[in-house]
């Protein structure tokens, strides 16, 4: 090809200041899924007038890094996103420059630097309110006799092997499980961030088909993202 | 709203792409329904994803809210899953603003902008828990709307609306809201609130026109039957696109959509007068906004939606007259703000260097064109005013610079085309490879594939080729079938329309009153979201053409005279028939007439709707 065409963006912009965001995602933000939420957030930032630094090259595109997925249908007040700008911003100034613009149900709790590497995300702690077709009680009994199970097995999906059969037993925490009003009510802490990943569906489709419960409706929250010691990822 | 809320959220998980339904879009517009007087449930008869790219509902989204007491929200129709979910839920059909039912509305408006969306109104009217004819809607709200480029023959749907908004809805939607916020507090009929809307022009209010029928089953009259209603219904235009409303925001969707971009509108209606394109001339005359009114609304528009790419919009943008100077100072903005600037609606004759560069922008995309027909024998019957040389040129250019890929669209069944042109389609697609076979390896790209696309001609209403049949079924499966044998390069792929598809739109774009009947039958047969080939089932609509007595070939297939009254004549588009007739004449003699630019063919326009060039 004789005229090569130029990148845009040539000009190196090698200086970037990092921030850790910690947003709430809930409501009718419930339904973004993940791939839709990074657009979506580039668009808040765009049109907060925030100075993203851009990645370099031929197609330049806004420096966001989200380090753990939410999956779509769950509420969340600890997700992460760590973003770079191309020039210093205060903390509350950015906070408040970005929540103007975010969509209802999306909103910048809290601003920092980054401490902790991504990779030392290894687990997530989730409240479950599930309203079960059998009585509360009942559907407690079901959940304490499934976790109390040898084996828990789950087909998992990977890129290079295919479908397979995991054992997901030893990788449940139950942190509590109790009857609240009408529905079943669960804290689990599920392995996050890793080669190995565990959502919250997966469990609860298992104690479904396991134990032959219907639930009608639930409710799910992330309420913690952690390291493989137990403290908060920061 | 809270208890739709609620069955809405218990099935939105086991939906395909849930946001689609659960609103919360930034730039979509929530007021206090307590403080509104006249609420207007904007619906789009097909899904979210084509729906929302429309810009006609952008437009009027964001004029009819500019008024305080006015709420205008957004309905579409849902897909197949989500409608299994809102029959088993009672989930009535629902704005997505306040998740208000729409049977709640003063009204409800649909956008038809093609023939094959006509079930989904109908299947919305339904899910809205209304009767889906007028007739049977007897209290004065909600009052049901149609407009966009179908109603200028919207014969086949019109028992089962209220009233239709003819030509561009900015300036007579507002007179219509008005008109109805001053008559609500006393309380009018139906009756009484339509005919007094009846007096704004450009409204259509069919249940007071007659139509009766000759012998041979063609239009004999038209007729109001009563007083204080026009013979002839005019369109509306916009005089003026610089002075007229244009939204600074968009309500921009979490979901991927068809158009997932800011749209700049640049100019109106088009100088070419292609015979076969309906567009062409019912949105006539050409009209442009001035370069700073463009840049202006491109810059507001990107600041409030956050979008990174925006596209400018018309029938023809190189058509602009002040194009370069346009493109120059739109892409010093876009360049600086990283946004991606796209150039659809490009005409082939118009392409030099540094317009191939704009488009380039960042990634290398495809070039399209649309020749329409293989030979320039067919090309002047059609008006199409594009050599083989500007083509070849052009493409030259493209394959300089590294391009790839070449789309070339065409149409089959035009009238008085001959094997030789289908013939050429595939020859005009060879040259195209032999040209990027003969351009120098280190300029070229690594590869060359060119797409020809073949639709098939569906005659339409307000252009010179309305008097001509549509080509038989079995002629239209011949003449594809010689186009894939006269391909015979591998780097020539090709592909063409589902010929039901073609079928059913020639009828109902042509047809008359008679076919509402067709239509609903069909609807009630299951036929819905007709657009989609996974969903349309042809065999149902011929149960229902054959049920209802209708001769599908009397509508797609006859020559029609040129004094033959047609269904729509009691619309005024504005166009004259004698100069209908006039271009339908030349076309048989495979001649071609002047754009607007070099000179008013007289079409019947005028001066007095702030054409660029009439007058």
């Amino acid at each position: 090809m004789a005229d090569m065409l130029i990148p845009k963006n040539q000009t190196l912009n090698i200086k970037r200041y990092e921030y850790r965001l910690v947003y709430e995602k809930r409501g009718r933000a419930r339904y973004i899924s993940h791939l839709d939420l990074v657009r979506a957030m580039q668009r808040v930032f765009k049109r907060a007038g925030i100075p993203l630094w851009y990645t370099q090259g031929f197609n330049p595109h806004a420096y966001l890094m989200f380090p753990l997925a939410l999956p779509l249908g769950t509420d969340s007040s600890v997700e992460i996103l760590d973003i770079a700008l191309t020039e210093p911003l205060d903390n509350a100034e950015l906070k408040k420059r970005i929540n103007e613009k975010m969509p209802q149900g999306l909103s910048i709790i809290k601003v920092g630097e980054p401490i902790m590497k991504h990779t030392m995300i290894a687990a997530a702690e989730y409240e479950i309110t599930a309203v079960c077709s059998c009585a509360p009680d009942d559907a407690l009994a079901a959940f304490e006799n499934f976790i109390s199970r040898d084996r828990i097995e789950i087909e998992k999906r990977s890129k290079k092997k295919g479908v397979n059969l995991v054992d997901i037993k030893p990788r449940i925490t139950v942190a509590a499980a109790q009857v609240r009003g009408n529905a079943l009510f669960l804290r689990l802490i599920l392995p996050a961030g890793g080669e190995f990943n565990l959502n919250t569906s997966a469990v609860m489709n298992a104690f479904c088909d396991i134990m032959g419960i219907e639930i009608t409706s639930i409710c799910t929250e992330r309420t913690k993202i952690m390291t493989s010691s137990g403290e908060i990822f920061i | 709203m809270e208890e739709i809320r609620e069955k809405i959220e218990k099935v939105l998980l086991r939906t395909q792409k849930p946001a689609r339904y659960i609103g919360g879009e930034p730039g979509s517009i929530i007021k206090d329904k307590n403080k509104v007087d006249v609420r207007f449930a904007f619906c789009f008869p097909d899904v979210y994803d084509v729906g929302m790219s429309h810009l006609g509902m952008k437009i009027l989204y964001g004029l009819k809210n500019t008024v305080e007491n006015w709420w205008c929200e957004r309905v579409f129709m849902p897909d197949k899953d989500f409608e299994e979910h809102m029959k088993r839920e009672n989930i009535p059909l629902y704005a997505l603003e306040s998740l208000d039912p729409v049977s709640e509305f003063d009204f409800i408006g649909f956008t038809l902008q093609y023939e094959l969306s006509y079930t989904n109104v109908l299947e919305m009217l339904k899910l809205a828990g209304l009767p889906v004819l007028s007739s049977e809607r007897e209290s004065l709200t909600p009052i049901v709307v149609g407009g966009g480029p179908c109603v200028c023959n919207p014969e086949p749907i019109a028992d089962f609306f209220d009233l239709f908004i003819l030509g561009e809805g900015e300036e007579v939607n507002m007179q219509l809201l008005r008109l109805y916020e001053e008559m609500k507090p006393t309380s009018p009929t139906k009756e009484e609130f339509l005919l007094a809307a009846a007096g704004i022009e450009g409204i259509y209010v069919p249940r007071f026109y007659d139509v009766q029928y000759n012998e041979d089953g063609t239009v004999r009259a038209i007729r109001p039957n009563r007083s204080g209603v026009p013979e002839k219904v005019k369109k509306r235009v916009v005089k003026d696109l610089d002075s007229a409303y244009y939204p600074e925001n968009f309500a921009v969707p979490f979901t991927e959509i068809v158009h997932d971009r800011a749209v700049v509108e640049v100019l109106r209606g088009c100088i070419r007068g292609c015979r076969f394109c309906q567009a062409g001339f019912i949105y006539r005359p050409f009209r442009e906004k001035s370069v700073g009114i463009v840049a202006e609304q491109t810059r507001e528009l990107c600041m409030n939606t956050g979008y990174e790419e925006v596209s400018l919009s018309s029938l023809s943008t190189s058509d602009h007259s002040q194009i370069n100077q346009l493109l120059s100072t739109l892409s010093d903005y876009t360049d600086n703000e990283r946004i991606n600037l796209s150039l659809p609606s490009l005409r082939i004759d118009s392409f030099s260097r540094e317009l191939i560069d704009r488009i380039a922008a960042v990634r290398k995309s495809g070039l399209t064109f649309a020749p329409e027909a293989g030979t320039q024998r067919l090309r002047n019957v059609i008006n199409k005013n594009i050599t083989e040389d500007e083509i070849m040129r052009t493409c030259r250019l493209a394959f300089d610079m590294g391009y790839q890929t070449v789309k070339l669209y065409f149409m089959l069944g035009l009238p008085d085309e001959r094997d030789e042109d289908i013939v050429g389609i595939a020859q005009l697609a060879q040259k195209v490879v032999e040209l990027y076979f003969d351009t120098p390896k280190e300029k070229r790209g690594k590869n060359i594939q060119v797409s020809v696309s073949a639709a098939t001609f569906v005659p339409k209403p307000f252009t010179p080729f309305q008097y001509e049949p549509q080509a038989l079924p079995e002629e239209i499966s011949r003449r594809q079938k010689l186009l894939l044998d006269s391909i015979t390069s591998k780097k020539i792929r090709c592909s063409y329309h589902q010929q039901n598809v073609s079928i059913l739109e020639a009828v109902l774009a042509r047809g008359d009153r008679r076919l509402c009947r067709a239509v609903y039958t069909a609807w009630k047969k299951g036929c819905t979201l007709d657009s989609w080939d996974e969903h349309f089932r042809f065999d149902l609509w011929q149960e229902a053409f054959s049920e209802c007595g209708i001769d599908t070939r009397f509508y797609a297939n006859r020559q029609r005279a040129y004094d033959e009254v047609m269904p729509w004549s009691h619309l005024d588009y504005m166009i004259s028939d004698e100069f209908l007739v006039r271009e339908n004449k030349k076309a048989h003699l495979a001649q071609t007439t002047r754009n607007c630019r070099e000179g008013c063919s007289g079409c019947g326009v005028g001066k007095n709707s702030g054409g660029v060039y009439c007058g």
